[in-house]
């Protein structure tokens, strides 16, 4: 999708439409999540602060983002494409790879399929997206980035090297910043010099990862396009928050903490997963710094108590050196849980209780019940950022607010 | 405006569950709906809500349609933020 959080809003409310808009988050630190193509030739970018925005575009419209039309934007648009095919693999809320090799006989031809599907988000939600077509992912994703807003780009088999000689290496999928200055050093600028960089020097300076990113120079890209239901199987289960304000107080720390254990647990309750491996992430309040670390215990748990206290036991060994601006709790080193009744009857209460507690939860929606110490913020509970890993089904289906 | 707030609103329900509100009362003035510019769900629990962002020509609001109790509120009036 093209500047999608922002073309939304423009398209739910005609007075933003052609104005230069940038969508923020609700929370009180927030930064530009995205803006419109008005604002972004003014030069406000995603990340940036609002007065650093409102600097480069005095006449910028401020827009509250609302998750919940985003993500069902998102799903409705994912339903789209499985109508040409089953083959659709969400990379991100607005971005998804379809392999329509077999859908062909049927549409008659890529480039059919994809004026449908441009023409069917045009006119169930009014809002642009740029569509790549090509031999695999890489050049899929590379091809729809090359023609913005409501692009069409083909790059056809025999055109791949041509494509690729000049393209710069930070176009690709993959390469960040760093990789980008690892390359520059090493004088390869194009994807053309990554495609004929010899594969040694490569794998001597990245290991495995040469090997591939060789192929990526060359547009080479064997990896399938996953579709919903045959993922690899979630490997943690996580939840972070950035403070309304940086905090130093304990009791408060610990409260934040039993509120994300709290969505941990319910999110791996909910898909039936324990973990083993509890990670608590720390930020401090320069930014810049930070601190993860982690416990793995005897047992498997998702109950939300035994989350916090496993957190708790690891917040106890550090000293917190500033006050905090960001917390995380993740529980890692999963296993599809087996229903299994607790053996003692102290434990088999908290079984039930839990239960009814998640149960009340899913049918007046969550926190409706929750721990006595968060009834407090209950209001501000929950997840307030679509998270990179969010999914339209399944476990990475974060419900945000 | 951002509290929801009980009100009638007026519409019509076709087959396939569309529901389409054509005008909505609010300070005992009737609001006729021009536009329905913008619709998603979502649900608080097992409640699936259903909301329009609607204008009557002269602002935009979000109403918001309780599939369970079957009752409407508004949501909120979306405006340019200074």
């Amino acid at each position: 999708m093209n500047a999608f959080f922002a073309s939304v809003e423009q398209q739910a409310n005609p007075e933003l439409r052609n104005k230069p808009i940038a969508v923020v988050g609700g929370g009180g630190r927030t930064v530009i999540t995205t803006s419109s193509y008005e604002a972004r030739a003014k030069g406000v970018k995603t990340g940036m602060a609002i007065w650093e925005a409102k600097r480069v575009c005095p006449e910028l419209i401020i827009v509250i983002g609302d998750n919940r039309k985003y993500t069902y934007t998102s799903t409705r648009i994912n339903e789209i494409f499985r109508d040409y095919t089953p083959e659709v693999e969400a990379f991100s809320i607005d971005e998804s790879w379809l392999d329509v090799t077999h859908s062909l006989s049927i549409f008659g031809s890529a480039e059919t399929i994809a004026y449908q599907i441009k023409a069917r988000i045009r006119h169930s939600f009014g809002i642009t997206c740029s569509i790549g077509i090509a031999p695999n992912k890489l050049l899929a994703k590379l091809a729809s980035d090359m023609q913005k807003p409501d692009g069409l780009t083909i790059i056809a088999p025999e055109d791949v090297s041509r494509v690729l000689e000049r393209m710069p290496i930070k176009e690709l999928c993959g390469i960040g910043r760093k990789m980008q200055r690892h390359l520059n050093m090493m004088s390869i600028y194009t994807c053309g010099e990554l495609g004929r960089c010899d594969e040694a020097r490569l794998t001597k300076k990245f290991g495995i990862i040469g090997t591939r990113l060789k192929l990526m120079g060359q547009g080479i890209d064997h990896s399938p396009v996953i579709q919903f239901g045959e993922e690899d199987e979630v490997k943690s289960v996580g939840h972070s928050r950035t403070l309304e304000r940086d905090i130093d107080d304990p009791a408060e720390i610990r409260r934040f903490l039993l509120q994300l254990s709290e969505m941990v647990g319910s999110r791996a309750r909910k898909y039936n997963v324990s973990g083993k491996t509890i990670h608590l992430y720390v930020r401090y309040a320069d930014f810049y710094t930070s601190w993860g670390k982690q416990t793995s215990l005897k047992n498997y748990i998702n109950q939300s108590d035994e989350i916090y206290k496993a957190v708790l036991s690891i917040l106890a060994t550090v000293e917190l050196e500033q006050p905090v601006r960001l917390l995380g709790v993740c529980l890692s080193n999963l296993k599809h849980q087996a229903e299994q009744l607790p053996l003692f009857e102290d434990e088999r209460k908290k079984l039930f209780a839990t239960q009814a507690m998640d149960k009340i939860n899913d049918r007046f929606g969550s926190m409706a019940v929750t721990f006595g110490s968060l009834v407090k913020d209950k209001a501000k509970s929950g997840s307030h950022v679509i998270p990179p890993s969010w999914r339209p089904d399944g476990i990475k289906n974060v419900d945000v607010k | 405006m951002s509290a929801r707030t009980a009100i009638r609103v007026a519409a019509i329900f076709s087959p396939g569950g569309k529901v389409t509100p054509k005008w909505f009362e609010l300070n005992r003035r009737k609001h006729e709906i021009k536009d329905t510019t913008y619709f998603w769900r979502d649900r608080i629990g097992e409640v699936p809500l259903m909301h329009y962002a609607v204008s009557d020509g002269e602002a935009l609001y979000e109403l918001v349609y309780n599939t369970i109790d079957q009752t409407w509120s508004l949501n909120g009036l979306q405006s340019e933020q200074p």
